[in-house]
């Protein structure tokens, strides 16, 4: 457990930073609540030559609602996800994803930004922020640029960010009448452990408050990166909300998992949970949806 | 008035909660070097050559030593068959083999803890490797590859017991429960990874400072490998966090003693340090044995049980370490508490290239309950018969013959033990026996709706466990006390080599020597934990220090007050403790008197399990131990609460992966221990208090007991609940969900 030594740098304005990482590239790492990084660095799995911690440049935290969406800063702590008001009553699968989160201390010191840039297959606050269609936003070399956060991650640990872009914040739409989302996670350990699965589901109702409209179903976990099962969103739309829709959707949801054999569990096993969780998740979110009309 | 049954506070908990107790890991000494040791990381192998001249060309690099710096290269407890350093040049034979993946290669001394490791991964080892062994059943065959070549055979230890007819007791009896258990390996996972120092103490002796469980014997391995008289190797054990059998055999003491020596040999006296991370740790350490138990038990139709018959197979690992005395206690406990006349036991210790398996709370004890209490429950359930009321049909008392052919050391329990459990759980003894009523108030019921994916039950089960060490070894723990004063006795001080590894050991060390002397607590003054000065008193493991160092201490104040009515003073007297003599197995019958105390314990447990998800939830423990005389009540129902926790990880969660001799959960992020969500809501300690004839104060040891029958209760609760019985654990959601043919 020996961190390699390395140069570091607290930048107090965003485009400084953006081209100090420029400047050093792939020997750049930059630091965040560190939850993730100082581990990768005490397992030698990264010597960086630099470390640039942001949490000195102004405007990257902090949840908004502007113009009729959720803007929420790249270095937003996990413990404020899981506690603003704002959130639990509009996006409550993403509060009850931040809970599940490490623990305590974790959440405190840990950033959504983070989170999602150490891009890994089970990060708790992907698949809810993927179900409320997250715009993410980066600022680089090149100016800022945004995307669907479903087309950010590229592999285990893999993001389409490139050379000196930072990641800023994300955007969501607030969501339309009739919407009711939920998030459940499985893992052996109660806390404190890898999701052998994670779901994060939303669905809006028809004004005949019955009918789907539109349904999202996000699975982390099971696939290399955090994945919509989209056959199973689609077989929901404009079917009635029952528990046997359910049922059949999350069959569908657990033949799309890709989930892997590691120590924690088979295959097998994962795709299993994948059904069950996507079903319950279904069942939980349903009366929040009826509830918002 | 008597301090004893006081919960005086832990003489320790001050320090520990500021900060200001320093474990070895904290010890810094002016001029220290750092010490890594490098493993072989391969689980099979003859290394050809070592080349460490680019290690050693580093600046910083201070030396390195390999197997030819070993005077002695070997140690080992029970065999020594473990080679301090693994590679050629030493004169121990086939030690340039490399049996596990943490065998030890070259130790590595350097300026900083960066560049020792540096230099170890520049250290050149050309192996060639050898198929590896890794399953028990394949390493007993008779072609399979020898992981000694100097021994017939990977077998080396076995034991058989043999007592009237088995066989005809089986054509006999009415119903027959035959099974066949495996239990897993558990890393102890201890707070505190192995780390200490090595230097040359002010009198020239090689010492070591580091968290062990008995100092002498760590004297001893040193001295022997280092090829040095005892008195001139000293071990110190500062503040320790945690051991629970883990710190039993070696792991850093001799490369540390070896360093500190070779160096001051070529004129370099530096203290040496070293810290192994948690990684380190979990490879470099034994673990608890995994057996393979194979069972076939019959009763008669009142529930009378007539025959066992049991072959026991226990992973040892790549060294024998404790295994010859820990295969001992699983073939006596694999038979349960039980007055059984017809038992026939075969058992083998069998090497193979996984961790070594050693020292572990229970010590072969809860493979053999886990075994015995399954097949209780699997009986009462063939023959109709409440689990209780089987047990106390069946329940050993003081004139009961045992497997051994021999009978328990008077004032046995078991009874009692089952009936304060099984009362407080809701059991009544009526015109029928033993039966659960209805309406009992344990375990808690639901308030609100329930969801029916979940499934409740209870599980029952009891155990007995040795205390002290067994089967003619050589026990005893020495003491000494010093009375000061003019007409009466101002101070006592007293001295012993006992360790407290975190259990409280300590404090009531101090509780029975005011007691011996007749003085209040604050008139005790210890002088402990370092084998300078001090004759042996034995190891904190086997459930036996409050009860071997209580006799030492309460003979040796005996004899100072002796002294002290005779105008000595100071009257100073030294006292060793010998407890009543115990024997070998005979090798074709197993006669022997095994043990001079016991402990006996019941649990009941209440879980539920979602039949959804494999999961398992414990909700209630009810603990009935009888403990002889609870010298520190706060002590005993911690160590109770603690045997559960443990337990609990082990039973439901706690899952050591090997393949090929290879670890697959170095981390605890994929060793999954218990967090306290994980753990019972609730344990009911039942403290008795049914004194032993021999322990001091009517003492019995009980630290390990807790933990035997909790796997099998729980096992039983889950059958309760599902209807599923579990013939190995531990319970991951997906052995659940698969016995429930889900998946
Ligand atoms: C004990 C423990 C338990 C944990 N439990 C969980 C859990 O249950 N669920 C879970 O999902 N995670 C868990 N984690 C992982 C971790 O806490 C989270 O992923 C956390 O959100 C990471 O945020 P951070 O701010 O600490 O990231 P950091 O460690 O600072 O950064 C993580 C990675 O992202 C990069 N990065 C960070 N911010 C930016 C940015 N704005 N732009 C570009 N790159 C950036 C960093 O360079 C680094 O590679 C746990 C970690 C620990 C130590």
């Amino acid at each position: 457990m020996t961190i390699y030594p390395f140069e570091y740098f607290e930048p107090k304005e965003l485009e400084e930073a953006s081209s100090a990482f420029f400047e050093h590239g792939s020997e750049a790492a930059i630091l965040a609540g560190g939850t993730d990084l100082l581990n990768m660095l005490k397992a030698n799995i990264l010597k960086p030559k630099v470390v640039i911690n942001i949490k000195g440049v102004p405007g990257l935290s902090g949840i908004e609602e502007i113009d009729g969406e959720l803007q929420l800063g790249t270095l937003t702590s996990i413990h404020d996800l899981e506690t603003s008001k704002i959130i639990q009553e509009n996006f409550p699968a993403l509060s009850e994803a931040a809970s599940f989160l490490g623990s305590i201390q974790i959440r405190f010191l840990a950033t959504v930004g983070g989170n999602i840039c150490r891009a890994a297959p089970s990060a708790e606050t992907a698949p809810p922020l993927m179900a409320y269609d997250a715009q993410v936003y980066m600022y680089g070399p090149n100016g800022e640029r945004s995307l669907p956060l479903k087309e950010f991650f590229s592999g285990p640990g893999q993001t389409v960010l490139a050379e000196g872009e930072i990641l800023t914040k994300f955007k969501l739409p607030i969501p339309a009448l009739r919407s009711g989302s939920a998030y459940l996670r499985h893992s052996i350990r109660q806390l404190m452990d890898l999701a052998i699965v994670n779901v994060a589901v939303s669905l809006t109702l028809d004004e005949d408050s019955e009918t789907i409209k539109e349904a999202r179903i996000v699975l982390g976990a099971v696939a290399p990166t955090p994945m919509h099962a989209s056959a199973a969103e689609k077989e929901l739309i404009g079917k009635p909300a029952t528990l046997e829709i359910f049922e059949k959707a999350a069959q569908t949801a657990a033949q799309e998992s890709k989930p892997i054999s590691d120590v924690r569990s088979t295959q097998d096993y994962r795709r299993a949970m994948v059904q069950l969780f996507t079903r319950r998740a279904l069942e939980k979110a349903l009366p929040r949806a009826a509830q918002k009309n | 008035m008597s301090l004893l049954g006081k919960s005086l506070t832990r003489i320790d908990a001050l320090g520990k909660v500021t900060g200001e107790t320093l474990y070895p890991g904290d010890i810094n000494m002016p001029d220290q070097a750092y010490m890594k040791i490098l493993f072989a990381g391969r689980p099979h192998a003859i290394i050809k050559t070592i080349d460490t001249s680019a290690a050693e060309a580093l600046d910083a690099v201070i030396a390195v030593f390999l197997a030819k710096d070993v005077p002695v290269n070997e140690y080992g407890m029970m065999l020594k068959d473990q080679p301090v350093l693994c590679g050629p040049g030493s004169e121990k034979p086939f030690a340039e083999r490399v049996r596990f993946v943490g065998d030890q290669v070259a130790v590595v001394v350097a300026e900083s803890v960066a560049i020792a490791a540096q230099a170890c991964e520049l250290i050149q080892v050309e192996f060639a490797d050898l198929p590896v062994v890794s399953d028990p059943l394949v390493s007993m065959q008779e072609d399979a590859e020898l992981l000694f070549p100097d021994k017939e055979s990977n077998v080396f230890i076995d034991y058989h017991i043999l007592r009237g007819d088995v066989e005809k007791a089986f054509a006999e009896a009415d119903v027959v429960v035959e099974s066949e258990y495996r239990t897993p390996a558990q890393e102890h996972a201890f707070l505190a990874p192995e780390s200490g120092l090595g230097y040359i103490d002010e009198d020239g002796r090689v010492t070591v400072a580091v968290a062990g469980q008995w100092a002498h014997e760590e004297q001893d391995a040193i001295a022997h490998a280092l090829g040095l008289p005892l008195d001139e190797v000293r071990v110190i054990h500062p503040a320790i966090g945690g051991a629970f059998g883990g710190r039993e055999d070696m792991s850093i003491q001799i490369a540390l003693a070896l360093a500190a020596w070779r160096l001051q040999q070529r004129g370099i006296n530096r203290p040496i340090k070293i810290i192994w991370s948690r990684e380190e740790s979990i490879i470099g350490h034994h673990k608890r044995h995994p057996y393979i138990i194979r069972s076939r038990w019959g009763a008669t139709k009142d529930g009378d049980i007539t025959a066992a018959d049991v072959e026991v197979i226990a992973d040892g690992g790549a060294y024998a370490c404790t295994s010859t005395k820990v295969l001992g206690n699983a073939t006596l406990m694999c038979t349960g508490p039980y007055d059984i006349p017809n038992v026939k036991v075969d058992s083998y210790g069998v090497y193979t290239n996984n961790i070594p398996s050693g020292a572990f709370r229970g010590f072969g004890g809860p493979q053999g309950a886990f075994a015995a209490e399954t097949q209780m429950n699997k009986l009462a359930q063939e023959l109709g018969m409440d689990p209780v009321e089987l047990r106390m049909r069946n329940v050993a008392q003081d004139d009961t013959v045992m497997s051994t052919n021999s009978t328990l050391p008077k004032g046995v329990t078991l009874d009692k033990v089952i009936e304060s459990c099984a009362l407080a759980a809701g059991w009544n003894n009526g015109i029928a026996g033993w039966q659960r009523s209805g309406e009992s108030a344990w375990p808690p019921k639901i308030t609100g709706k329930t969801k029916n994916h979940i499934k409740r039950g209870i599980g029952f089960a009891a155990a007995f466990k040795n205390i002290g060490f067994s089967f003619g070894y050589p026990e005893r723990s020495w003491a000494k006390i010093e009375l000061h004063g003019e007409t009466e006795i101002e101070k006592v001080v007293l001295h012993h080599a006992g360790s407290d590894v975190g259990q409280g050991a300590h404090t009531v060390f101090k509780q029975m020597a005011a007691e011996a002397a007749g003085v209040p607590v604050d008139k005790v003054e210890m002088r402990l934990a370092d084998s300078a000065g001090k004759e042996d008193s034995g190891s904190a493991s086997a459930s036996r220090m409050t009860f071997m160092a209580g006799n030492s201490i309460k003979g040796a104040g005996e004899a100072a007050l002796e002294k002290w009515r005779n105008e000595e003073r100071p009257a100073i007297a030294e006292f060793t403790y010998r407890p009543p003599a115990t024997t070998p197995f005979a090798p074709k019958t197993g006669e022997s008197n095994p043990n001079f105390a016991y402990g006996y314990v019941a649990e009941a447990v209440a879980v539920e399990v979602d039949v959804e998800t494999g999961h398992v939830n414990i909700l209630d423990v009810i603990c009935a131990n009888d403990v002889g005389k609870a010298i520190n009540p706060q002590q005993i129902t911690g160590q109770i609460e603690g045997a559960v926790v443990q337990a609990s990880g082990y039973t439901i969660l706690e899952n050591f992966v090997q393949q090929d001799g290879i670890v697959k959960t170095p981390h605890l992020s994929t060793y999954l221990i218990p967090t306290v969500l994980d753990v019972p809501d609730r344990v009911e300690s039942i403290i008795l208090e049914y004194p032993d004839e021999v322990g001091p104060w009517g003492v019995r040891g009980m630290a390990e007991m807790p933990y035997l029958p909790f796997a099998p209760a729980v096992i039983a609760a889950v059958k309760d609940a599902i209807g599923v019985w579990f013939d190995e654990f531990p319970l991951t959601p997906e052995r659940v969900l698969r016995g429930l043919g889900e998946i």
